[in-house]
This record gives structure tokens, sequence and C-alpha cells, in this order.
């Protein structure tokens, strides 16, 4: 009987069909993979929040050993301020708030009528940056490359003004200005007032004043939901452009506001040997930022891979300039930026030197 | 009576000629495929972008080809499988959206028992390619997610013959699950900048499998006569889903596509055939 089943020498492999069909999908149902689930209403808003920063921001450590930021605490001090049935408006204060807390010019909160921004990195200290000054001393015949507006001073100094890392400059841009600023016997380049940008066009410029390979630094990334939980340092070099280079000094200026990528490209140039960092202490920003959202649909960024400087320092609070130059305001009423004269003594010296 | 009988036995030489020529096609030689297209309803979840489930709709073509080879007496099939699908998705709030596709060949080979004259029962094994992405504009250094993996699937499937009206109707259903395979996959909070631009060494290639990657793609068709041509009606059911680097994703499609069957036989020509004249 058994001899006559065609099925007969195949039952094992039947088997395994049957179990297969029925079995494996029911198992796979089983495992779905899902969202977490939080109520889209005031308590659940602020409890995703706070959630996405515990597993996903990356200075808890730092900002814990600087000035003892405790996200636990964070969590009871704000939750005993969540009310139900609270305006979006409140509610939208109160997580802003919270996210001041973590003190990053990188962290924020926006929906489609704000922004909650902490920006106390610049506006507790002096500007050292005045524009209707700084534009005085581009005047009207300066020439623009790309996000570059560059001149030629009469004491045959340069001067490249870069006012947004997200502006576009080409490689072909940059030939351009320092072909122009070649005859001069140095060269300033202004990032007062850049709050960053990409970080892309940091090493694209900075690799214009390196003749050689520099180490200027390292990223760590998060690898879980920890907030000790990170990837070993990955190397950042800057490898010299195999355009045109600019050979001789430089003055890079900052200020508070020179912020995020313009705070890495400060970082990559004070390494080079030609190149002074002059003016304030730069605004830091050094958590390379993700973007998260919560349930009601607001979108939030915060910092996600923290940069380091090439000897492991953290750049998060900013980097001193090699020489500390304040605008004075007796200079400002006479419409003269200390900062940029002050520079342009500091390449005639080194000149006549 | 004389041209009767020579008649009778020129028509019976035909007709066994014709029946030696029947009996001798070789069955491997039949090429079955089909072109389909379809819209359906889609869920994406990818917490490397966001932390919420994104639903929406997606276009999907579908091509398949299928033969029986001459291994195992003409038991075993070789059954290729191209799918690509586009879907465009919002957040629960409705004020984000969502762009992700997926391209997705199975290839691979099926042995086929069958129980009765009408219903036969496939396993096999298919090789499970896929490159896809998914693409968030609101999101700043992580606005999109590459999908690149390559599984071993085991593949069923149960073919079903039946008659209505007198007319051919051909049911089939088919399961394919990934049991190990490879997949591409960004670190936990890794920028694509230090992934490509740095050379990062991560864990960014991780054997997956039921534990880690629980998928599965079903398909459910019907193929209906109409004239010469044959319709085919079908229903996929995409589950695609992983955990890997502390990141879950899942893809969720369930479409209704609708397309045509072609059946070929090739034939075996070494030297180029002429083409007409006219």
């Amino acid at each position: 009987m058994k001899k006559n089943n065609l099925l007969y020498p195949y039952k094992n492999l039947l088997h395994l069909c049957c179990i297969l069909l029925l079995v494996l999908p029911a198992f796979l149902f089983g495992s779905c993979v899902r969202e977490e689930s939080y109520e889209d209403n005031a308590m659940g808003n602020f409890e995703q929040l706070w959630t996405i920063l515990d597993q996903q921001y990356c200075f808890f450590d730092l900002k814990r050993d600087e000035y003892g930021l405790d996200w636990e605490e964070v969590h009871s001090r704000y939750r005993n301020k969540i009310v139900e049935g609270m305006p979006e408006s409140s509610l939208f204060d109160v997580l802003g708030e919270m996210l001041a807390e973590l003190k990053d010019g990188h962290v924020n909160l926006i929906n489609s009528g704000n922004v909650s921004h902490y920006w106390k990195w610049y506006e507790d200290y002096p500007d050292n940056f005045n524009e209707p000054i700084q534009r005085a001393y581009l005047g009207t015949d300066y020439r623009i490359a790309g996000g570059l507006k560059y001149k030629m001073f009469p004491d045959n100094i340069g001067y490249i003004y870069y006012g947004d890392f997200s502006s576009g400059i080409g490689a072909s841009n940059i030939d351009d200005a320092l072909q122009y600023l070649a005859v001069c016997d140095g060269l300033i380049f202004d990032v007062r007032n850049n709050g960053g940008g990409y970080v892309t066009n940091s090493s694209k410029l900075a690799a214009r004043f390196t003749n050689e390979r520099v180490l200027t630094g390292y990223i760590q990334h998060k690898t879980g939901t920890g907030h000790s939980d990170f990837s070993d340092f990955v190397p950042i070099y800057l490898d010299p452009s195999n355009r045109i280079r600019w050979q001789k000094k430089v003055v890079v200026l900052t200020n508070r506001r020179s912020f995020s990528a313009t705070n890495d490209f400060v970082n990559s140039m004070r390494l080079l040997p030609l190149v002074t960092i002059m003016g304030d202490k730069t605004g830091g920003g050094s958590g390379m930022p993700f973007s998260s959202e919560l349930l009601n649909g607001w979108s939030v960024r915060f910092s996600s891979s923290p940069m380091v400087g090439a000897n492991k320092d953290a750049l998060e609070f900013g980097i001193d300039p090699d020489v500390h130059v304040a605008m004075k305001n007796t200079d400002i009423l006479r419409g003269i930026d200390t900062i940029i004269e002050e520079a342009r003594l500091f390449l005639k010296n080194d000149e006549k030197k | 009576m004389k041209k009767k009988w020579l008649l009778f036995f020129l028509v019976s030489c035909s007709l066994s000629l014709a029946a030696q020529q029947l009996d001798s096609l070789q069955k491997h030689r039949f090429v079955t495929s089909s072109l389909l297209f379809g819209v359906g309803l889609s869920n994406n979840y990818d917490t490397y972008i966001s932390p919420l489930e994104y639903t929406g709709t997606e276009i999907r073509v579908m091509h398949e080809r299928m033969r029986l080879t001459k291994w195992g007496h003409n038991r075993i099939s070789l059954q290729s499988l191209v799918q690509a699908h586009l879907s465009y998705c919002s957040n629960p709030a409705d004020n984000n959206h969502l762009l992700g596709g997926l391209l997705n060949w199975n290839y691979g080979l099926h042995y086929h028992l069958p129980l009765t004259a009408s219903l036969k029962l496939l396993v096999g094994a298919l090789a499970d390619s896929n490159l896809g992405f998914s693409y968030n504009a609101r999101n700043s250094n992580n606005p999109a997610s590459l999908r690149a993996y390559l599984n071993l699937d085991l593949s069923t499937m149960a073919i079903y013959h039946f008659k209505l009206w007198n007319h051919p109707y051909v049911l089939r259903y088919q399961l394919n699950v990934p049991v190990a395979g490879l997949l591409f996959s960004p670190e936990y909070q890794e920028s694509y900048y230090e992934l490509f631009q740095l050379d990062s060494k991560g864990n960014n290639l991780r054997f997956t499998s039921l534990h880690n990657q629980p998928s599965l793609r079903q398909l459910l068709s019907l193929d209906i006569p109409i004239g010469l041509s044959q319709l085919r009606v079908a229903y996929v059911c995409d589950i695609q889903q992983s955990k890997v680097n502390n990141l879950r994703t899942h893809a969720y499609s369930h479409a209704f596509m609708i397309g045509f069957v072609r059946s070929i036989y090739r034939i075996k020509q070494r030297k180029p055939l002429a083409m007409p004249a006219y």
C-alpha cells in the first residue's frame, strides 16, 4: 500500500512543507517589530521626548562632569510641570525649557510656529563683531565667489569673509579667491558670526592651507541606548587639496558665534603651522546633530556624535584663540574693527620679521 | 472507395505525426512569465530615521519567470521573481513624509510534489537580494537609510488547477521566508558621513536569521483565462523586519496586482534564424 502511494518517498519533505507553511508565519507574526507606544497627549509627548534624548543624546557624561547635569532629576522636575489638557504652546515652552538644561546649541524642538533654542553660548558674551563696521571694511568693491566675500586691503593684506558653512563653495570658487589674493602679504580669514553648516565645507576650505596630511581629531557615535555606549574613536584627517594651496601666513578671526562646522574649521586650522587663531573663544557645538520626532509631529534635533580634538580634548564648549582680542568700544564708536586691525598688524609685523 | 481509404490513411498518418511531435515537446523548454502592476498600503518604520511608523501608499511592479528544468526528471523548476516598489508615507501627525523604495530579486529552485492531478506542492530555496532606501527630508544628518541585504530563503508553494464553466483556472500561494543572510546597517547612531567619508570600521555587515530578521513574503495569485490570454490577479503580503545594531526597522506592504501571463516554448537554435523576407 505504502509503495503504491506516489507521495510515500517524500513524506518527510511534505512534513517539512507543512511545518513551514503552518508554523513559520505564526512565529513571524508573533515577533513583529513595532514602534514603542506613547499616548498622543501632553504626558505622552513629554515622556517620548525625554526618552529620545535619554537614549540618543551624546554629551550626558561630559555635561555631568562639567556642570552636574542629571537627566533623571530633570525628568522628575519637568514631569511635575506637565498638566493634561495644557495648551500646546505651554507644552512647547516646558519641553523647550527642559531641552535648555542640556546647554547645547544643537538641541532644538521645532513645530510649525516656533523653534526652541539655547543660545547662551553667545548671548552671555560680548559680540566681538559689528556687522555695519565689517560691511564698511568690505566696502562696495568686494568680490564674491560662492559663499566667500573677499577683497584686498590697501596695506596688501587679503581678507575673506565666510558667514555660513551652508553656503555653497566649489573648488573653482576657492581657486579664484586664493589666486586673486595670491599677491597679498598675508590673509585674514574671518568666520565670526558663522553659525555652522556643512562640515564637508569646513574640510574643503581647510585643505587649502596644508601641504601634508594632518590628524585633526576624532569622532565617535553611540552604539546603544546607554549614556556611555560609544564606538571607538574614528580618526579624522585633513588631506591637502590638489588644487591651489595658500602658502603664506593666515589669521582666522573667531567669536562666540563661530559655532558647529565653524568650530570644526577652527579646530583644523589651529593645527596648521602658518595659521593663527585670533579673536574670542568659539561657541563650540562639536556634536553632529541627528533628528527625531514626537507623536504630535514636533521635530527634535540633538547632538548625537561627539567630535574631539587631535589630543582627544573636548571641543563642545569652544576653542580658545591663540591671540585673545576683543572689540574696543572706543574703536566701535570710530567705526574700527579692533580684531581686523590687530590681525593686519600681526601679519604686517610678521612680514617684517 | 480507394480514395476514402487513402484519405483515412493520410489523416491517420498526420495525426500520428502530430501526436509524436507533442510527445517530443520538452517540458523544460516551456517558460511562463508574467508582468504585474499594482498598488497597495505601506507601513514603514526605521528607528535610524524616526521612532514613529509612517503609513501610506505604494506602487509595485513584479516580473516573474518560471520554468521546469531537466533535473530530477522534470520535477525541479527555476523561478526568477523581481519586484520593485516605491512608497510615499506620512507620520501620524501628517506633517512629514517618508519616501521609500526597494528592488528585490528572488532566484532559486523548487521541487515539485504532486498531491493529486490538480494540486501540487513545491518546496525549495531562493537567493533573495534586496537594495533600497528610505528618505526623510526633514532630518539633519540622518535623512536617509540605505537598505541592502542578501538572504537565503526557504520557499513553499501550492498550485491548484481547477475548472469553472469549463475554463481552466490556476490558483497559487507562495511563501518565502529568509532563514540566513547578511544585512548592511549603520551602527545605532553612526552617520553616513562617518561611514563613507571617514571610512569608519563599525559592525555594518551583520549576520541575520529568524531571530533578528523575522520576515516573509507571501503571494496569492489567480490565473484567469481570457480568450487566448491569461489574466493574473495577485495579492502580495511583504513583511520585512530587522533588529540589528539596536536599530529596529519594518516595511509592511499589502499590494493588489494585476497583469498578464505569457507562456513561451524556447527553441534551441544554434544558428541564427534568417529574418523572413517580405
